[in-house]
């Protein structure tokens, strides 16, 4: 194929993507060449999923073009991105469990033989074919062994040997190491680098910018679905791409007020959750607002849900208001007065076909009547209660939840804990896929709560909405606790370098 | 640009709006008005008191399994076992009452009911802690029981004496003021589970853990005592189906009786507004549903058609509720 020298091999430009009430990508353009190594980076939500979605046909854009050797193409669908070259390997791999490496590598392409209309698959040229790419790769394994048996790093260089078997000019890693062990990341190194000097355009996604730095001739740093700069190899360092990751965003600046520092209305010694490698330790006083930073898969959702019951067993004290607590299930956290708004909020959080005032009363019920009998008068009474003064906008409040909006969704949750004097509230990415407006109310919200003596721990990957509403930071990384800021020291700078873990 | 946060929410379209169930509950009402009319129209002999009797006996044991069904679908359950269990239980009875145990009636009824509150013990307990799948769990039910129902009775068609146990055969055969004694059991079924389900906490509880067992969880519900309670409620209902049936039929072949009932169960709970998928549902609309289903077993049979179309019949109707209910849905959503 004749390739214009002047060209990239692929050039994006004015990528734009809105969703309902996000604007995930805002006219982001770059360049990447056969034969090199462009990483993306970004905070949580910067864009990044949805770019290599679009790359991948997966979404289409609504505006912005792409350009595959200086030709407009069009992907509209994941077949077609295929057909053009571009392989993605997502974080999540698609791998069928059920079939082994060759039918995996071979999947949908499979070599066949017999008549167009009963073709049989050709077994021998299969794998002969699967353990040709199996020795590029330098994994060792019969191809007839099936892919529910290998480890996450073997899977991985499937999925690789499947974007060699299709000839790919253009593969995208997104996040390939975060599950590898070590040795394994450093292969994949090895491998990128084998691809790059066959010509391909390597596309890497990735948090750790030690590997980054290591590896890419050039690094994208997106935004808020905007481009925020790029660095090319030289100029390449983990403080520029950390400040050009978080760089200086304007927020709804909450009023910071001088909290005296209340009694402890949380004390968690020593627990030990699933997947923690070491005992957790922290407290959260009266009146206090907490910020739980870190990356995706930091260990922070599992350490609120261990903390709220939901989750295997556990040893470790938690003390809540000065009293020691055991919980075993989420009505003892229920009744001691720590009460969790969980990260998925459709799913976890409400009940979809039930309505407004069902879903404000339901953890309130048994307090309205009497011999647990249903008190309808006091729960509309509360419902009516609670809707105003939230602020929840709904037709009626017997509007069916899944009709509302993100931010009214949101404050239902809020509103059905709010309605049972909380002592201590976990938020889970409380506004994450909510608007300005609704985020901005959950914030005075939260402000007012901590006013009244609550103790709240916000755990949110925004870090401007961490910097902005947390009267202290905790930061995690690895499951563990890795930093703690306070006043003068939030700053994004210095919680993103927490998470990361660089210095 | 984000949407600015009212937009989102529609203005109410009509004041004080009925909620889907109440809806299907009426249309559902209106249908069984029109199906005795029209059945009575095609042969005056339906109005017979001995036809309108059995019509209703056969509505009121329906109608208890299909209560026990709905308890569990609105759970967000399955349970397939109900029509082998009534096959079991009936032949148990008569084994029971039978001269090599010779047990009075009130042992039998104690120990049917007890053995129904282990087997719902049982469903509930292997879905909700080793988390099974209810489908799968109560098929095996349904195969199971059916097999010992005939290993019981040695695979024969089992008699009781109704001069020697008058209380049962009144039970299942009898009337009082005129109406068949089992409408007046399904009643006294009805009143204490309506009051359960629209009337306690535990009874919402219930429907939300239907519309949503994890957000069930995490709102500190008790998930499994609830859905535990549902299957028993369910197998208990299905024991006392067997007991009238045995005590109206004066007999019970194992290898044909309660033959499908689970599906009948289904289907009534369905048209009677129960959403598949849990979280849904009225138990005046349930035995408005069984109504349907025996009635249109009538229509068939005082038109004239051959008996055997009333599967087919059943078939399409209950198409017909489905595809209404899904063009509705469709509808609403899209305004």
């Amino acid at each position: 194929m004749p390739i214009d020298q002047r060209e990239p091999l692929l050039r994006l430009r004015g990528i734009s993507k809105n969703f309902p009430g996000v604007r995930a990508l805002d006219g982001v353009s770059f360049t990447l060449a056969a034969g090199e190594v462009v990483a993306l980076v970004g905070e949580n939500g910067a864009g990044k999923s949805t770019l290599i979605k679009i790359l991948g046909g997966i979404h289409q854009p609504d505006a912005g073009q792409t350009f595959l050797d200086g030709h407009p193409v069009a992907i509209p669908s994941a077949r077609v991105a295929l057909n053009l070259g571009i392989h993605i390997i997502h974080q999540e791999l698609n791998l069928a469990d059920n079939l082994n490496i060759a039918e995996n590598i071979f999947l949908g392409k499979q070599p066949s033989r017999g008549p167009r209309w009963f073709q049989l698959t050709h077994q021998a040229e299969l794998h002969r074919r699967a353990a040709e790419l199996l020795e590029r790769l330098g994994l060792n394994d019969s191809t007839h062994r099936l892919v529910r048996y290998l480890s996450l790093g073997q899977r991985q260089l499937v999925e690789i040997a499947k974007a060699l078997s299709t000839q790919a000019r253009i593969v995208v890693f997104d996040e390939p190491t975060s599950s590898l062990s070590a040795p394994e990341a450093q292969r994949l190194m090895r491998l990128i680098e084998q691809l790059r000097a066959g010509g391909v355009g390597v596309l890497y996604i990735s948090h750790r910018l030690d590997e980054v730095a290591q590896l890419a001739d050039r690094v994208v740093v997106l935004r808020d679905g905007q481009l925020a700069g790029e660095l090319t190899k030289d100029e390449i360092d983990t403080r520029r791409i950390v400040s050009l990751m978080v760089g200086r965003q304007l927020l709804p600046q909450p009023a910071k007020r001088a909290r005296a520092a209340g009694t402890v209305a949380l004390k968690v010694s020593n627990l030990c959750y699933r997947g923690a490698p070491e005992p957790v330790s922290f407290e959260i006083g009266q009146g206090e607002i907490v910020g739980f930073a870190g990356l995706v898969g930091a260990g922070r959702t599992r350490l609120a849900r261990a903390l709220f019951g939901i989750g295997p067993s556990q040893s470790g004290s938690i003390e809540i208001g000065g009293r020691t607590v055991r919980i075993r299930g989420p009505r003892d956290a229920i009744a001691a007065g720590l009460f969790l708004v969980p990260e998925d909020r459709k799913a976890q959080g409400l009940f979809l076909q039930a309505s407004l005032a069902v879903n404000i009363s339901v953890a309130a019920l048994p307090g309205l009547g009497r011999c647990g009998l249903l008190n309808r008068r006091a729960e509309s009474a509360l419902a009516g209660r609670q809707i105003d003064s939230l602020g929840i906008r709904a037709a009626s409040a017997n509007q069916k939840v899944a009709q509302l909006s993100g931010g009214n969704q949101q404050k239902t949750v809020l509103a059905r804990w709010l309605a049972l004097r909380p002592r201590v509230l976990i938020l889970d990415e409380p506004t994450r896929g909510i608007d300005v407006g609704a985020k901005g109310d959950i914030y005075a919200l939260l402000s007012q709560l901590a006013d009244q003596g609550v103790g709240v721990m916000m755990i949110s990957s925004d870090l401007a909405e961490v910097v902005a509403v947390s009267d202290r930071v905790i930061v995690m990384r690895d499951r563990r606790l890795t930093g703690e800021l306070a006043n003068g020291q939030i700053t994004q700078e210095a919680i993103m370098h927490l998470a990361i873990g660089s210095t | 640009m984000p949407a600015p946060e009212h937009s989102a929410v529609r203005p109410p379209r009509t004041a004080g709006s009925l909620n889907e169930v109440t809806i299907q509950v009426f249309v559902m009402l209106a249908l069984l008005v029109v199906l005795v009319a029209v059945t009575g129209l095609m042969d005056r002999n339906f109005f017979q008191p001995i036809s309108l009797r059995s019509v209703s006996r056969d509505v009121a044991i329906l109608g208890l399994l299909a209560l026990g069904q709905a308890v569990v679908i609105i759970g967000g359950g399955i349970d397939l076992s109900s029509g082998s269990l009534v096959s079991f239980f009936g032949v148990l009875v008569m084994v029971l009452l039978g001269k090599d145990c010779d047990c009075s009636l009130a042992t039998t009824m104690c120990v049917v009911v007890v053995l129904a509150i282990l087997v719902g013990l049982a469903h509930g307990l292997l879905i909700c802690r080793l988390a099974l799948q209810p489908f799968l769990v109560t098929l095996c039910s349904l195969l199971i029981f059916r097999g010992l129902s005939r290993v019981l009775s040695g695979d024969s068609t089992l008699l009781f004496d109704a001069g020697e146990h008058p209380l049962l055969a009144a039970l299942g055969g009898g009337t009082l003021g005129g109406l068949p004694i089992p409408l007046y059991i399904l009643a006294a079924a009805m009143i204490p589970l309506g009051f359960f389900l629209h009337f306690t906490v535990s009874g919402r509880y219930l429907f939300a853990l239907g519309n949503s067992l994890e957000a069930a969880r995490f709102s500190g519900i008790r998930v499994t005592a609830l859905r535990v309670f549902s299957y028993v409620v369910c197998a208990v209902l299905a024991a006392l189906a067997a007991l009238l049936e045995a005590g109206s039929v004066g007999s019970v072949t194992p290898s044909t009786a309660g033959i499908a009932y689970e599906m009948y169960a289904i289907t009534a709970a369905v048209l009677g507004g129960c959403a598949l998928g849990g979280g849904q549902g009225s138990l005046i609309g349930v035995v408005a549903g069984a109504a349907i289903l025996r009635l249109l077993r009538s229509t068939v049979i005082f038109s004239n058609l051959s008996v055997y179309w009333t599967f087919t019949v059943t078939g399409l109707v209950l198409l017909a509720a489905v595809i209404a209910d899904a063009l509705v849905k469709r509808y609403r959503e899209s305004r």
